[in-house]
Formats: structure tokens, sequence, C-alpha cells
């Protein structure tokens, strides 16, 4: 195997870590569908907790992307 | 039949990676120093004088009973305020224009590549918009003006002195993962940003490359238009949070 094979097999590995994101978004979602069937007069709050709890989970699939890019376009 | 395949891929990576390379168009000489523009400087003067542009018409004429674009800009005004103020307290207005100006000119800045006609069937598109925000350079300066306003908020509210204090709060042993908050979040703000838009135009230009008729516009809709806002949104909804938290640290922790 030469280098660059390696790096487009480390480049897919990479991309694994859209996993974790996509588990957390999930969560996020499943509780934000919960907590505003609960209370629905709370959607508004919940939902701005919620776009920012889904900002910070996905950033890591974004580091992943940023990872396998670098790896791609050495 | 195999090799024709991977040499159609070959083309495709290619493609991508010329559209995400960035070009120096021209160089600056000052002072026997050469400063490089690229075209993602260029893109960002564009936003830029379409946002001044547009604030100086908006604001040539006022009058007491507002016309269309003049209640246009008022309500943004207003929302802009309302916001800061719904996050921050009643302290948050001093940092309404700075957020959005922000908000302004990423909005401008994550939708104009949505201008750029679809080419494919030997029809060049005859201009190109491409996102500014590909850049790592761009998205790495919005997030230290951030961080610089952060850090400004709360030396001004506190004083040097109390800011190192603050540090050292809630307990002593915080010190070092307080500050490396003040590292981990720029980086964070800029490369979310960065990779966001930089995915969206790479899965764009994957899907004009291999379906480019009906694909791309419906597709463009998700990636480019409602892509480009959410992470306007994101953007300046967190730095809004990280300000908030520099000026109110004292009331949440004691």
């Amino acid at each position: 195997m030469n280098e660059t094979s390696i790096a487009l097999i480390a480049a897919g590995v990479a991309v694994l870590s859209g996993v974790g994101a996509g588990l957390g978004i999930g969560i996020a979602t499943g509780k934000t569908a919960e907590s505003i069937a609960r209370q629905p007069e709370a959607s508004g709050k919940i939902q701005g907790i919620f776009f920012i709890g889904v900002a910070l989970a996905e950033s890591t699939a974004i580091y992943g992307l940023v990872v396998s890019l670098i790896l791609l376009f050495r | 039949m195999e090799r024709q395949a991977s040499e159609e891929a070959v083309s495709i990576g290619q493609r991508i990676t010329e559209a995400i390379s960035i070009r120096t168009v021209f160089t600056i000489r000052l002072f026997g120093n050469e400063i490089p523009i690229s075209d993602t400087v260029i893109g960002s003067w564009v936003a830029m004088a379409i946002i001044v542009a547009a604030a100086i018409a908006v604001t040539r004429r006022l009058r007491d009973v507002p016309r269309r674009p003049q209640a246009i800009a008022e309500a943004f005004v207003e929302f802009a305020d309302s916001f800061a103020c719904g996050v921050m307290g009643p302290a948050g207005k001093a940092y309404a224009p700075f957020l959005g100006t922000l908000a302004a000119y990423l909005a401008v800045a994550n939708l104009l590549p949505m201008l750029t006609p679809i080419g494919g069937f030997g029809f060049e598109p005859p201009f190109e918009i491409k996102p500014i925000m590909r850049d790592i350079n761009i998205t790495a300066g919005l997030s230290a003006s951030v961080i610089a306003v952060v850090l400004g908020s709360s030396i001004a509210k506190r004083g040097v002195l109390g800011w190192a204090a603050s540090l050292l709060k809630p307990v002593a042993f915080m010190l070092p993962f307080n500050i490396l908050e003040y590292a981990i979040r720029p980086v964070s703000l800029a490369l979310r940003l960065f990779g966001n838009i930089l995915g969206a135009f790479i899965i764009m230009r994957l899907i004009e490359a291999l379906v480019p008729i009906g694909a791309p516009p419906i597709a463009g809709l998700y990636f480019d238009l409602f892509d480009g806002v959410m992470q306007t949104v994101v953007f300046v909804y967190l730095s809004t949070i990280f300000i908030g938290e520099a000026i109110h640290m004292e009331e949440a922790h004691e």
C-alpha cells in the first residue's frame, strides 16, 4: 500500500465521527419532541436550546469532515 | 471500461479540487511587503459593499412615518435589539449593532452564491459566485473578532484584575480549563462555519456533476438556502451566548 491509499482509508475512517454526531442529534431531537409534548407553551425556549445543542453536536462531524478533507487534498 | 470509470471519477475529483481552491487575484505592494488578495477577500468586499450601499440607501432620507425600505431597516434593528436583550438582558443593547452587522454580513455572504446559474450539458455559466466562507482565513477572522469582543466586554465589565479573578471561578482548579475555553471557542466557531459551508459546496458540486438536471435546484434549497441561513443563525446565537456569559459570569456563579 502506498501513501495515497492509506490516506484515502484514513479519510474514510475520519468520517466515522458522523456516528457520534448522528447519535447526539437524534437524542437531542427525541428529547426536544418529548419536552415540547409535555410543555407546548415553552416550545420557543426549547427550540432555542435545541438549535444550540445540535450545532455543538454537529461540530464533531464537521471536525471529521475537515480532517478527511485535509487527508484528501494534501 | 473500468479504466474509463476511474478517469471519470478523477475528473470529478479534480473539478472539486479546482472549485474549492482559492486563487490569488492580485498582490498589493506595501512597504516592501507583498499582500496577496485572494478571490475570497474580493467576495467579502462585495458583500460589505452591498451592505454599506443598502444601509446608505435606506437611511438617506429618514421620515417620521417610515416608507417600506425604512420600515424593513427599522424592523431589522429592532429585531437585533430585542434578540440581544432577550439573551443578555438589558446590557445586551450595547452589543446589538455588532451582532446585527455580523448577521447581515454572514447572511449576505452565505446567500450570494445562490445567484450562480447551474451549468451542465455544455452550458457554461457566464459567471460564478463561490461561497467566500470556504476560506478558513475569513471564518477565523470572524471568530477572532467575536472572541475579542468577549474578552473586551469581560474586561470592561470588571477590570483586568476582576477578569483574571474570574478565571479562577468556580474553583482555582478550573484555571487551565477556563483558559483553554478562550482557545477552543473561536476554533470551534471558525471550523463549524468553514466546514458546513465547504461541505455544502462540495456536495452541491457532486450533485451538479452526477445529476445535472432537476436535482441541483431542489438540493440547493437545502444546502445553500437552509444551511446558509442556519449557519448564520448558529454563529450569531453562539456569539451572543458567549458575550452574555462573559458579562453575566459573576451572577451565575455567586
